[in-house]
């Protein structure tokens, strides 16, 4: 039996490279599920506060 | 203190705006002097808004944009600085100390920055005493 | 998805099982509004990883200040509640009632269609290591910890004071590659890549912050690759950091005051030694533990280092179809790189799914909203306590009297939590029950909570431009906690400059484009055919345009990977799937040579040797490529001997003469670039020398192998390949740019000069061959594309990407996008992903029927405009336009382009009639703001 392929995609981190995979994914027609171990989506980007001013990981 | 100083500051969306948000977010403390009016960019202050808030009596009026490079929409915030250094000139003729008008770059992150200018400013409005312009101000009744 | 990781994955392609274990938060994120009060009552003290443990935080805490989602968690290692049942102080103190001790964990199951690992990586622990001295003394710290010391929201608010006696640090150094390049210490051979950069940054900020700093790095190569990443290194050394080409050995206390000691070898080979106030170890990557042991646990193939591996030629696949990696863990790389790689996954784990596209998920449908025209104006105003954030500190009850007081408000209320969904319907209910057409609600800030709040207006039926935020928490109650009198004061001046502006709001309609499903892909080398085919693949028709006779690009004169692999059965395999695809249309020696439009909706003409055509599309990808750069200098010309580095692969693959009997090969770097005339590294050659090196070497390890370098940037695991050579005895001779090697041609002999800086003599190398690696410079074409779209090139003539971190495959001008060689040197791999990544990006045009744009644009008085054309020059988009008002008819006209317009207002403060304005934020609304603060 030819079963057909779920529209959905799991993203596993939220760091800068997850969201970033999540947002395009999403602004495609897909829904996403993006998994992060820990409280927050950031990564280890969050704790760069000075060149990347914007905090842009928002989603 | 007798005289508390009034502000009227424009505020990037993109930084300085943001950069007042994160100074609430970790509790800084600053004067309550100022006055913040939103903008998308200082590229969209008109020179005559920063006149307005000078003749209707504010002691000091702030433009606060993102850092030179930095701007949401190329170079507005490079714009915005070349119209507004004009203003200097006017403030003159009309009576006022140039120091009543900043130019202040700060990116969203820069929470201290904001808040140090702010302060900054107070007290130089503070020395600098209540604006001229305000006693030529006649009050609706 | 937070506080949740991966159980088990089972399933293939199309049809994944996951089970997922969601971690217990303890605190209900329904309900937290993230006021602090729990953390601020919290008696438990915890380091604060954020901070790498410089200070403390809660047992109750936000991971970070700016935390999506901006939610409190509990810590229940360190909770006394839970851990004992004692306390429990934050269940009583929570405005919210958003404690949940009874919180559990949870299994979940998905379904999904593929799969994207991103798990990241860990820094390197340089603990234990008695010679590097962390964890002895206090004044040595790393790189993450000194990136806190620096922010202004770190530890020591941003002053840079040492820890161990708070003195201001005068004398600085940082240390490189510990955790990197180092087999002793480590046990990691690989380069980490983006520490240079780290350290040199660092460096800046400091100088910024401490006048008459003392900035020394001490490092064994300089490893400043990427894009503009060069002019950076030299704006460091320009500013008088110091910079010293050794590895320290170890570190010793100077006195007991805390100063630093330690000794090394200056450039000229002489034995010196410092003493600092500070020392900064600049640690490297690891791959995450969390990611091994998931990849593990899927089979998925790891190096020795523990990253991921992948094909140059694939990126980021891994050995299962539908599984994608992206980021750090397949090795490490900075943030363009990481970002490009994640799309770069988002376009590979999409484009088998393309036809379940929407089948979770739909587009979204704008309505215009009630017609508000000939209604008197009554303005809703809507005050927050948030609890007791702006409760506690401003007087609620005698703003909301005051709000009542001002012209045109018809209704006031407050509510402990605007945000909530009960007070959301409040709202809705009485926008309809008040004929409301207007709303202000005082409370935190737009920039979080405006979208919300125009949500709720939309679903009342009313235009969600009819509404302004007064900030009253963060920007009063919160910053001037300490004087309520004042911060009511305050508060009644926002409340009324809100009111002010929003009575003057007018509706704004959607602004909506049709997107045309068609694309355009300039450029048929890799990344113009990776580009073309992902589009293709997806069902989207695709123009490729190439300027020569041939497809492949430059991809046509290389040979190999770093790793090996051969790079010509790809291009072939690629020539062969774009001509076969029957939606990609392939235009050979072609040009584009006009083009008008915006995202969406482009024209671009086509010129080709016999015809002209005209394409509609809605994105364009720019992949013009480069060249390689023709040396003037090493008496390039001179002597048949005298190679560049293309022209020596070729001559050593058909076994030529010159190079099959070579017993002594010089090879020359940085030719052509790192100089003033081409301030940026080119990226590819030093590992492309070293590969050559090593391939001479192994046919006949008796040869002499001279490398030149001023700096060898094996970047990443691509430093295996430099150990290599050294190990096979390639000799490698480092050189300064102001004392360059001579090449000498006298007859049929070969000589190269170069200085040596221990004896300092110049000496002489004699040479069967030299090899000149020649920099890439960007193909003349992208010059003249840049001029027909209006897209940016940066000073060294590529294209200049919208943001050079975050957004590394975009323009500024929306709906245009970049990959491969037009945009900076890089290697295949890195050519393939951003090519992928360029496809991801148009996809999210792509895949919409039509785009609705924020409608905040800048709109055209005609009563008033009398057409002077100044606002024309200074919008940054090219949105403005002059235009006769009839056909024929002289007088001209304003029009503004709605979809290119991006609503910075930049001609409305240009205009001297008032007769040009940004929808929300008129002249006349921010006068009357203005007006409304002095009043």
């Amino acid at each position: 039996m030819l079963l057909e392929k779920v529209g959905s995609v799991m993203v596993v981190g939220g760091g800068i490279a997850g969201v970033q995979a999540a947002l395009d994914l999403a602004n495609s027609g897909y829904y996403v599920y993006l998994v992060e171990r820990s409280g927050a989506i950031g990564g280890s980007m969050a704790r760069l506060s000075k060149t990347y001013p914007t905090n842009d990981c928002s989603m | 203190m007798g005289f508390e100083p009034k502000i009227v500051a424009f505020t990037c969306n993109w930084c300085a705006y943001a950069a007042a948000d994160l100074a609430g977010i970790i509790r800084m403390q600053y004067p309550h002097s100022v006055r913040m009016i939103r903008v998308m960019c200082t590229g969209m202050v008109h020179p005559n808004l920063v006149l307005e808030a000078f003749q209707l009596g504010a002691d000091g009026v702030m433009v606060m944009g993102c850092h030179p490079g930095d701007c949401h929409y190329v170079d507005g915030n490079l714009k915005a600085e070349a119209r507004l250094v004009v203003l200097n000139e006017m403030l003159e003729t009309m009576g006022l100390e140039e120091e009543r008008f900043r130019l202040v770059w700060c990116s969203a992150a820069e929470a201290e920055r904001l808040a140090a200018a702010v302060t900054d400013m107070t007290d130089q409005l503070r020395e600098l005493g209540p604006s001229p312009m305000k006693p030529a101000i006649v009050r609706p009744a | 998805m937070p506080l949740t990781s991966v159980d088990r994955i089972q399933g293939e392609l199309g049809q994944f099982h996951v089970t997922l274990r969601e971690h217990p938060r303890y605190v209900d994120s329904q309900k937290c509004i993230a006021c602090g009060e729990c953390a601020q009552n919290c008696p438990e003290r915890v380091p604060d990883e954020l901070n790498e443990g410089i200070n403390e935080r809660k047992a109750i805490f936000l991971q970070y200040a700016q935390a999506v989602p901006l939610k409190y968690q509990i810590d229940a290692d360190h909770c006394q509640k839970l851990r004992s049942g004692k306390c429990g102080i934050c269940e009583k103190i929570c405005p919210a009632g958003a404690i949940r001790f009874d919180d559990i964990e949870r299994l979940i199951s998905l379904w999904v269609g593929s799969i994207i690992l991103a798990p990241g990586h860990r820094t390197f622990d340089p603990s234990g290591v008695r010679t590097w001295g962390y964890d002895v003394f206090p004044n040595v710290v790393t790189s993450i910890e000194f990136e806190r010391y620096l922010a202004s929201s770190g530890p020591t608010e941003g002053k840079l004071v040492r820890p161990s006696d708070g003195k201001e640090v005068k004398r600085l150094a940082f240390l490189q590659c510990v955790g990197s390049r180092d087999y002793n210490k480590a046990s990691h051979g690989y380069c980490s890549s983006v520490c240079c950069m780290t350290s040199l940054k660092e460096a800046m900020i400091a100088l910024d912050q401490v006048e008459g700093l003392e900035v020394s790095i001490f490092f064994m190569d300089m490893r400043t690759h990427g894009k503009g990443f060069e002019r950076y290194y030299e704006r460091a050394r320009s500013r008088g950091v110091r910079f010293h080409r050794c590895r320290v050995h170890s570190l010793e206390p100077a006195n007991e005051q805390g100063d630093i000691y330690f000794r090394f070898i200056t450039d000229e080979g002489k034995q010196a030694h410092g003493e600092f106030d500070l020392v900064v170890l600049s640690v490297g990557m690891e791959p995450s533990r969390q990611g091994v042991a998931l990849a593990e646990s899927l089979g998925l193939h790891l190096s020795g280092d523990g990253f991921s591996v992948t094909s140059s030629f694939a990126p980021v696949r891994t050995s299962i179809p539908g599984i994608y990696i992206c980021g750090t863990f397949s090795g490490p790389k900075d943030i363009p790189q990481s970002i490009i790689q994640a799309s770069a996954a988002a376009a590979e784990a999409m484009i088998p799914l393309a036809d379940a596209r929407y089948s979770l998920t739909e587009q979204p449908e704008s309505a215009p909203g009630r017609d508000i025209r000939g209604e008197e104006t009554r303005i809703g105003v809507f005050i927050c306590h948030c609890g007791s954030n702006v409760a506690s500190v401003i007087d609620v009850e005698a703003l909301a009297e005051y709000a009542a007081t001002l012209p045109q408000v018809a209704h006031v209320e407050r509510s402990l939590f605007a945000c909530s969904e009960d007070s959301q319907q409040i709202l809705r209910d009485l926008i309809v029950e008040k004929k409301l057409n207007r709303v202000v609600v005082a409370a935190c800030t737009p920039r979080t909570h405006e979208h919300l709040f125009q949500e709720t207006l939309k679903s009342a039926g009313l235009n969600e431009y009819l509404f302004e935020m007064a900030n009253i928490r963060n920007q009063v109650s919160w910053v001037h906690a300490a004087n309520p009198e004042a911060a009511t004061a305050k508060a009644r001046d926002i409340l009324r400059m809100s009111v002010a502006k929003v009575a003057l709001l007018e509706p704004l309609d959607p602004v909506t484009v049709t997107v045309n499903p068609q694309a355009l892909v300039v450029g048929g080398g890799v990344a113009g055919m990776v580009a073309a085919l992902g589009l293709a693949e997806q069902g989207f028709p695709v123009h490729l345009v190439e300027k020569s006779g041939q497809l492949g690009g430059n991809a046509r004169h290389l040979f190999q990977t770093w790793r090996g692999e051969p790079i010509q059965d790809f291009v072939d395999q690629l020539v062969t799937r774009v001509k076969e695809h029957t939606l990609i249309t392939v235009h050979m020696r072609g040009q584009v040579t006009q083009a008008e439009g915006f995202m969406g909706s482009y024209r671009s003409t086509i010129t080709k040797p016999h015809c002209t055509t005209a394409m509609d599309h809605g994105v364009a990808i720019f992949a013009m490529g480069g060249q390689a750069y023709k040396p003037e200098e090493y008496s390039y010309g001179q002597s048949p001997r005298i190679l560049t580095a293309l022209e020596f692969d070729k001559l050593h693959l058909v076994g030529d003469e010159r190079i099959k009997h070579g017993r002594d090969f010089v090879f020359i770097q940085c030719v052509g670039s790192r100089v003033p005339e081409r301030p940026y590294c080119s990226r590819v050659c030093c590992t492309h020398s070293i590969q050559s090196a090593i391939a001479l070497k192994d046919e006949e390890p008796g040869r002499n192998v001279y490398v030149l370098y001023r700096d060898i940037r094996s970047f990443g695991q691509r430093e295996e390949l430099y150990k290599k050579a050294r190990e096979l005895g390639v000799i490698f001779i480092n050189y300064d740019l102001h004392q360059k090697p001579v090449v000498r041609v006298q007859d049929a002999d070969l000589s190269v000069v170069a200085w040596d800086h221990v004896l300092h003599d110049p000496f002489s190398i004699r040479a069967d061959v030299v090899v000149l690696a020649a920099a890439i410079v960007p193909h003349p074409e992208v010059r003249d594309l840049a001029r027909i779209y209006r897209i940016p090139v940066d000073e060294d003539g590529f294209l200049q990407e919208a943001h050079v971190k975050l957004r590394p495959v975009d323009f500024a001008s929306e709906g245009l996008f970049l990959a491969g060689l037009a945009h900076y040197p890089k290697p295949i791999e890195e050519v393939v992903s951003q090519a992928l990544a360029a496809v991801a990006r148009a996809t999210t045009v792509l895949s919409n029927r039509r785009i609705e744009l924020d409608s905040i644009k800048a709109r055209v008085n005609e009563a008033a405009c009398d057409a002077c054309a100044l606002c024309l020059d200074v919008c940054p988009y090219h949105a403005i336009t002059m235009e006769p008002i009839a056909d024929g008819e002289a007088k001209q006209r304003i029009r503004v382009n709605l979809t290119r317009c991006k609503g910075c207002g930049i001609c409305q403060a240009t205009c001297p009639k008032d007769a040009i304005n940004v929808g929300g934020f008129t002249y006349r609304q921010l006068s009357a703001q203005v007006r409304a603060a002095l009043s």
